[in-house]
């Protein structure tokens, strides 16, 4: 499923941004490559799909972009939480985290159910 | 949620965006050693379909954008509110005037426009009534209106014409004939119509069958279509009438069907509907083209246009002029809307009364603009704290412009309101001179109206305000403190213009429904020819069995009249076939020796059969030779009496009295000898001309229903009962119907003149209230915004009168500005008026200088606080 050139799931996606947006504004490349990084390039971000995610979460008013400068100078459009955005990340942190730490107590299990022999 | 300082084009802010992204990553590669072409490829490889997301994402942000502007637009619209509700609650008093004010002005246009709406706009209740004609005949010279057209040339048009798909001929006029059912005997109306009469309109029986092409053929079927009203009057709404039998006039008819409820006659109230068959008509040579009685109503063929039909009508109508010059020589054919012919001569007035609501509105609109101009000078102050605080000019007009519409909204509530009070005065007032498919109502369309007109009103007078608040010097006012010495010369031009117009309108106004009035009062005092006073008129409708012939019917009659007589109280009994009106029977005139007309100009003159007191009994004044007695027996020559415009038309030299006259189409009919000269009576209230009328002899030639005349002792209503139960007890059968007095059947005749007047007269005076109420108002806030420059010259030796001077002078100019105008005004109004006066004329300079002399006055009477005020101005306490 978390294979190397796998596509993200759309929620997990989201909630990538959120976190990378936590740590402050960012551009959708400097996004893109946070992520890259955070995971040790496991998640390697699918572009095509990032930028349509940042305009939906802009839409649902998570975040909010605005242009600025670039570290090199270039005129760059970046994005910050929004209330709601700081919000939804919370929600969804601990979501996922319930959500991960389910999936992996289950597979990490040893004892087997009493039909398997 | 402001908008974003810099907005780009969607598409281009997606495209930076992404360009930025592969340059971006585009560097990173090189960094990593890549040469710049590689990296390049490398990068759009891993981007994948960059014109995809660059649609998706510009999509998405067009959206986003539109629904920022929409939560930006609202979340401003709720501010402005709630500024609006509060600013209206802190000046009560204004905005309590100002929704009365608004209530009336709007109010009036929503009744109005109700009865427009339902009159000239509505869709008939026929399939596509906008394809259906009506085809009328009328005199080529003009001397009549349109009227009906003979069989003969109803049924040449029915042939040779190429504009209808399906067309229907039927009697001009309805007949009154005998029911009796269960209970006494009584009048019904019957139309006789051809059987493809109701789906050429597209009308499909409630119940039953709609009338077949063999309905008429033979003449044993007389089939029957009963109105939805005279099949719950006649029969008690009985469900299983189709196929059952009832009798009218002695003739047994079979019940083919029963028209739906909201079924609209062309031709007025109808009972019954009989088929009726052409061939049988076209028997008698003499009616089938002299007789001009039938009605033609036709649905136009697809692709077919009114302009078409119309040429197509009026070729046919010049080639049958030219075969049938002596009957259809001084006839015209002429095809309109099937709408045209029955709104009839409510169009105009109707017209007048929009436009007077209209100007009424338009008064409104200044009178509210120069109070609220007020108000916006004397709440500078909170503007120029606003703008300093941060809110845009624009949106401070925004702002006044949210509490002006909120204002009119709410105005336009309560005018809805007032509105409905109206129609339902109106419906009393004034069913009777409407159409009869009107239904008074406020509709949901006539409520849409009225909230669009309320709108309108609010940024009407709500934009002048706003802006010369956006032009205010917003520094000076806050640095100025109380020093704002006079209010601007532009504010006060500005309420000059105000006051002018509103002047001007009123003027037009009230010169309109002054002359009105006065072609209403001419019309009601004008000398009828006879006196009405104290006379009950009583239609009777004999059963069939008295009709068989001259002599018993009029014997008949004389029977009943001296069992009426036998009633004690009353003094005189006549009797008449018509009474006085503007449609009255008309007939070609042929005059003995002398050569037979043109054949397009043969004359038509009123025809009335009468019993030898009608003309005593009336007070109708002989004046020369005799009326009718005895002598006049029905083998006798007719005799004859003709009206003094009739004797001085025809014979001016004077020698009338014994000439020889034929009546009608029929050449072959014996001459008729005049033997007296009455004086004139005006038929038609509505014309000062009296008509030419012939009167010949009950004795000689009864009409089959006639009008009896009842002059008695008293209140002559208190008679009716007796007089019919007198009818009853002489013939069980005998059908008597619409008792009334002679002076109430003829100021019916007037409702329909009565209604504009009233209407334009109480608009009118609506608009003297508000245009006095707006002089007072600026000239009360002109005298309030100078009385520092006052105290000023009073200080300096101005004299009280010379003040008072000042703000009268001011006063008469702007006013004076007003009536000038407003002389345009009523140029318009004459023009429009025209043809709705009576007696008096368009530029009826009395009826100009009342008016511009009482509005005159009301602004006098106006202008006197604010006067009197400026003339009190302490020089102390305001200098201060």
């Amino acid at each position: 499923m978390f294979s190397n050139d796998s596509g993200l799931l759309q929620g997990t996606l989201e909630l990538l941004v959120l976190k990378t947006l936590s740590w402050g504004p960012m551009h959708g490349y400097g996004i893109a490559k946070w992520i890259e990084s955070a995971t040790n390039d496991v998640l390697r971000i699918e572009e095509g799909s990032l930028y349509p995610a940042l305009y939906r979460m802009s839409r649902r008013g998570w975040i909010k972009g605005a242009w600025g400068v670039s570290e090199n100078n270039r005129r760059a459009k970046y994005y910050h939480l929004t209330a709601e955005g700081k919000r939804q990340f919370q929600e969804q942190t601990s979501g996922w985290q319930r959500f991960a730490a389910a999936v992996t107590q289950a597979v990490g299990t040893v004892t087997a159910p009493n039909w398997a022999s | 949620m402001r908008k974003l300082p810099f907005e780009t084009a969607p598409q281009a802010e997606v495209g930076d965006e992404l360009q930025f992204h592969l340059e971006q990553r585009i560097r990173d590669y090189i960094a990593k050693g890549m040469d710049p072409a590689t990296a390049r490829a490398t990068a759009l490889e891993r981007f994948g379909d960059v014109g995809g997301v660059q649609r998706e994402c510009t999509e998405l942000l067009v959206d986003d954008r539109r629904a920022e502007r929409r939560r930006d637009w609202i979340g401003d619209l709720k501010q402005d509110l709630r500024f609006g509700v509060r600013a209206a609650m802190q000046a009560k008093l204004f905005t309590l005037l100002a929704v009365i004010t608004l209530a009336f002005g709007i109010g009036a246009n929503a009744a109005v426009f109700g009865v427009v709406k339902s009159v000239l706009l509505d869709a008939l209740p026929y399939r596509e009534p906008n394809r259906l004609v009506r085809v009328s005949g009328r005199f080529r010279d003009g001397s009549s209106g349109l009227g009906g057209l003979s069989v003969g040339a109803a049924k040449d048009l029915a042939d040779r014409q190429r504009s209808f798909s399906s067309i229907a001929i039927f009697q001009g006029a309805t007949a009154q004939r005998v029911f009796k059912g269960d209970g006494a005997a009584r009048m019904v109306t019957l139309a006789w119509v051809q059987p493809r009469f109701f789906s050429t309109l597209g009308v499909v029986p409630a119940i039953g069958r709609d009338f077949r092409d063999d309905d008429a053929l033979s003449d044993t079927s007389w089939s029957a279509m009963l109105t939805h009203t005279a099949w719950e009057q006649m029969f008690g709404g009985d469900p299983a009438i189709v196929g059952k039998t009832f009798q009218v006039n002695g003739i047994t008819r079979t019940v083919a069907g029963v028209l739906p409820a909201n079924f609209v006659s062309p031709m007025g109230e109808v009972d019954v509907f009989l088929a009726m068959s052409l061939p049988s008509l076209m028997r008698d040579p003499i009616t089938v083209r002299g007789s001009h009685n039938m009605g033609f109503v036709a649905r136009l063929k697809p692709g077919v246009t009114i302009e078409t039909a119309k040429e197509d009508v009026t070729g046919i109508s010049n080639d049958l002029s030219r075969e049938y010059p002596r009957d259809d020589g001084p006839f015209a054919l002429q095809a309109r809307p099937l709408r045209d012919s029955m709104v009839g001569d409510t169009r105009t007035p109707l017209l007048v009364l929009m436009a007077s609501a209209g100007l009424v509105l338009l008064i409104t609109c200044a009178n509210l603009a120069g109070a609220l101009l007020s108000r916006t000078i004397s709440r500078r102050k909170e503007f120029a704290v606003r703008v300093a605080l941060g809110a845009g000019r624009e949106r401070l007009v925004r702002q006044l412009l949210t509490e002006s519409v909120l204002l009119s909204l709410v105005g336009g509530a309560a005018g809805v309101l007032l509105a409905l009070l109206a129609l339902t005065l109106m419906r009393r007032l004034a069913l009777n001179a409407l159409p009869s498919y009107v239904h008074l109502a406020l509709d949901p369309g006539t409520l849409v109206f009225t909230m669009l007109l309320a709108l309108c009103t609010g940024i009407a007078f709500g934009v002048v305000p706003a802006l010369s608040v956006g032009r205010t010097n917003m520094q000076s006012v806050l640095r100025d403190e109380t020093r704002g010495s006079s209010e601007s010369r532009r504010s006060r031009r500005l309420r000059g213009v105000l006051v002018a117009g509103q002047i001007a309108l009123c003027l037009s106004l009230l010169t309109g429904a002054g002359l009105l009035t006065r072609s209403l009062y001419t019309m009601m005092t004008t000398p009828l020819g006879f006196n009405p006073d104290g006379v009950l008129a009583v239609d009777v409708q004999p059963p069939v069995k008295a009709m068989s012939d001259a002599d018993p019917m009029s014997r008949y009659y004389s029977q009943l009249e001296d069992r009426l007589h036998a009633i004690p109280g009353i003094t005189a009994i006549a009797s008449v076939s018509e009474l006085p009106s503007a449609r009255m029977n008309d007939n070609g005139l042929s005059i003995e020796g002398e050569p037979p007309p043109p054949n397009n100009q043969q004359p038509f003159v009123t025809y009335a059969s009468v019993s030898d007191d009608y003309f005593r009994l009336l007070g109708i004044p002989l004046r020369s030779g005799r009326t009718f007695g005895p002598e006049d027996r029905p083998n006798a020559p007719t005799s004859v009496v003709i009206s003094e415009t009739m004797a001085r038309k025809f014979w001016p030299k004077g020698d009338a009295l014994g000439a020889r006259i034929r009546l009608g189409p029929d050449a072959a009919s014996p001459w008729k000898v005049i033997v007296g000269i009455v004086g004139d009576v005006r038929n038609d209230p509505l014309s000062s001309q009296p008509q030419s009328v012939t009167y010949v002899s009950r004795r000689q030639e009864p009409t089959g229903n006639l009008t009896f005349l009842v002059r008695a002792q008293g209140d002559p209503m208190a008679y009716a009962k007796r007089i019919q139960a007198a009818a009853s007890a002489f013939d069980p059968d005998l059908a008597t119907h619409n008792i009334t007095t002679l002076t109430a059947y003829l100021a019916d005749g007037l409702a329909g003149r009565r209604l504009p007047v009233v209407l334009m007269t109480g608009f009118g005076v609506l608009a003297l209230l508000l245009a006095s109420v707006g002089v007072y108002a600026m000239f009360a806030a002109m005298a309030t915004a100078r009385e520092r420059e006052f105290g000023v010259r009073v200080a300096l030796g101005s004299t009280r009168q010379g003040i008072a001077g000042l703000v009268l002078r001011q006063g008469a100019m702007w006013m004076a500005i007003g009536l000038a105008v407003g002389l345009v005004g009523v140029l318009f109004v004459g023009t429009m008026l025209r043809n709705l006066l009576f007696g008096v004329k368009p530029f009826d300079p009395l009826t100009l200088v009342v008016t511009a002399l009482m509005i005159v006055a009301c602004a006098s009477i106006a202008l006197l606080a604010p006067v009197r005020r400026a003339t009190q101005v302490d020089p102390i306490s305001v200098m201060r």
